[in-house]
């Protein structure tokens, strides 16, 4: 309770300050007082515009980040278990890490214009090399006494993936969400923002074109609290399995 | 009785260093053979090769079953299975009832290795053994980090299930009192490069063998005495 107090006590000093500096600077385009940002959330919660933004962009994040484990996740476990098909892929690997998102924002728009496919595969393209990475590092530290184990014994193949890679890499692949999924919101609005035709990152860019500060305030509130409401769901989710596979 | 093991002019390197040389043994069906020696003596690695999870240098093994259980010096679980689990992760067919019982592991078959005591994880790893219906089980130093009484107690779970199958068994350890409660021949290798310098018969009751029997202490002072003019 006395923790929940202090959370409290925070947030309301954070307010305090903010309402303070608006006060103070009366830079409205900077810091908006707070009761033009609860004004503009109250407006948008609930009207359809921004219901209907809220579901595109957690469609792309739940599609961006399904992509980046569907393809990550078996790529990197291959990667993992065989050395020479990690130094083959190694160099695209790192090429992806290194090229800047503009870069692909660009090459997307010249290829899909603007739309709902750019987010997305500018999505997987960020998270791609995370998923890879930590899944080949997962595989590489697996126990090798167990798997010993199981050769001795002429365990089938399926059935060695399923009990010993499977749950050697699940603190793994927990790692992996708990990572892209609060990097993915913030991806899936900067590229809906660049080359988008919906979502929240398309809000922002018209409040932007209203010169609209305080609305810009109130979306970039709900999308933070967005994300933060499906990563407790996704760790909820975690807690479960782990207890299954008691790890 | 016919042999299950045949090895002969065996030797293993690593890289360039020989771990075994001119190993000539034959072990019997049903025998219980203990191999002792010096660290660095290529005890387990003779075990490797027997079990076929290594490949000698030189010469050759010839094994007649293919059906080997293998307690293995750490207990090797899964960590997120059950012991239940566990024990049918190498054999799904097993009928777990009567070896959990005998190896008073009944009440944790629900168990996760993790909350498990050390003697009951190597029971388990014994019972994993067991559940393949070996005909050769390999017991490589199971008991080196146990308690003597927990280990008391297993020695005997081991003797009562060879009456029981009349298994082949292979130990490898570092404890001769071990060896002289579960094996009824001895065989000593050398230090590094290991070779056989004594095979030697202990002729005493199979089972209900006590540390403090003076034919057990007898033949233990001997062999103490063959090791240190060999070493």
């Amino acid at each position: 309770m006395i923790k929940l107090e202090r959370t409290l006590l925070g947030i309301i000093l954070f307010l305090a300050i903010w309402q303070v500096l608006a006060i103070c600077l009366d830079a409205n385009t900077i810091v908006p007082g707070l009761g033009a940002i609860f004004s503009e959330l109250t407006g948008l919660v609930g009207k359809k515009t921004f219901l209907v933004a809220v579901v595109s962009t957690l469609v792309k994040v739940i599609a961006g980040l399904l992509l980046t484990l569907l393809i990550g996740l078996p790529l990197g476990f291959l990667l993992g278990i065989n050395n020479k098909l990690f130094d083959m892929f190694r160099p695209v690997i790192m090429v992806i890490q290194a090229v800047p998102v503009i870069s692909w924002l660009t090459l997307v728009i010249f290829a899909w214009g603007i739309g709902f496919r750019g987010p997305i595969f500018i999505t997987f393209l960020s998270l791609f090399p995370i998923a890879l990475l930590t899944t080949v590092s997962g595989v590489r530290n697996l126990d090798k006494n167990l798997l010993e184990m199981a050769t001795l014994y002429r365990v089938p193949r399926w059935q060695v993936i399923r009990d010993i890679y499977l749950g050697s890499l699940l603190p793994f692949i927990v790692a992996i969400l708990d990572v892209t999924l609060g990097q993915a919101w913030k991806v899936i609005l900067v590229s809906e923002y660049l080359c988008g035709n919906s979502g929240l990152g398309v809000l922002i860019l018209a409040a932007r074109y209203e010169v609209n500060p305080a609305k810009v305030w109130a979306l970039t509130f709900l999308a933070v609290l967005l994300g933060l409401i499906t990563e407790r769901l996704v760790k909820l989710l975690f807690r479960k399995v782990a207890k299954r596979w008691a790890i | 009785m016919g042999n299950l093991i045949v090895i002969t002019n065996l030797a293993k390197s690593f890289d360039d260093k020989k771990v075994l040389d001119n190993i000539n043994l034959s072990i019997c069906k049903s025998e219980r053979a203990a191999l002792i020696g010096p660290s660095g003596s290529g005890k387990t690695t003779l075990l490797r090769i027997i079990s076929g999870l290594e490949t000698p240098s030189q010469g050759t093994v010839q094994i007649h079953t293919r059906n080997i259980g293998y307690v293995f010096q750490e207990p090797r679980l899964i960590p997120w299975r059950t012991v239940e689990q566990n024990l049918l992760f190498v054999n799904p067919d097993a009928e777990l009832e009567d070896i959990l019982a005998k190896l008073r592991l009944k009440d944790f078959k629900n168990h996760y290795p993790h909350q498990l005591s050390g003697g009951m994880k190597q029971r388990v790893n014994l019972a994993r053994a067991l559940i393949t219906n070996p005909d050769l089980l390999i017991l490589d130093e199971p008991f080196s980090s146990l308690d003597l009484p927990i280990k008391l107690e297993i020695i005997n779970d081991v003797l009562l299930q060879w009456q029981e199958r009349k298994f082949t068994m292979i130990l490898v350890t570092h404890d001769l009192k071990e060896a002289l409660l579960l094996a009824d021949r001895i065989i000593i290798l050398s230090s590094s490069p290991g070779r056989i310098i004594k095979d030697l018969t202990v002729d005493l009751n199979p089972v209900n063998r006590k540390i403090s029997d003076p034919a057990l202490l007898s033949i233990e002072s001997d062999i103490l005495h063959v090791l240190s003019s060999a070493y």
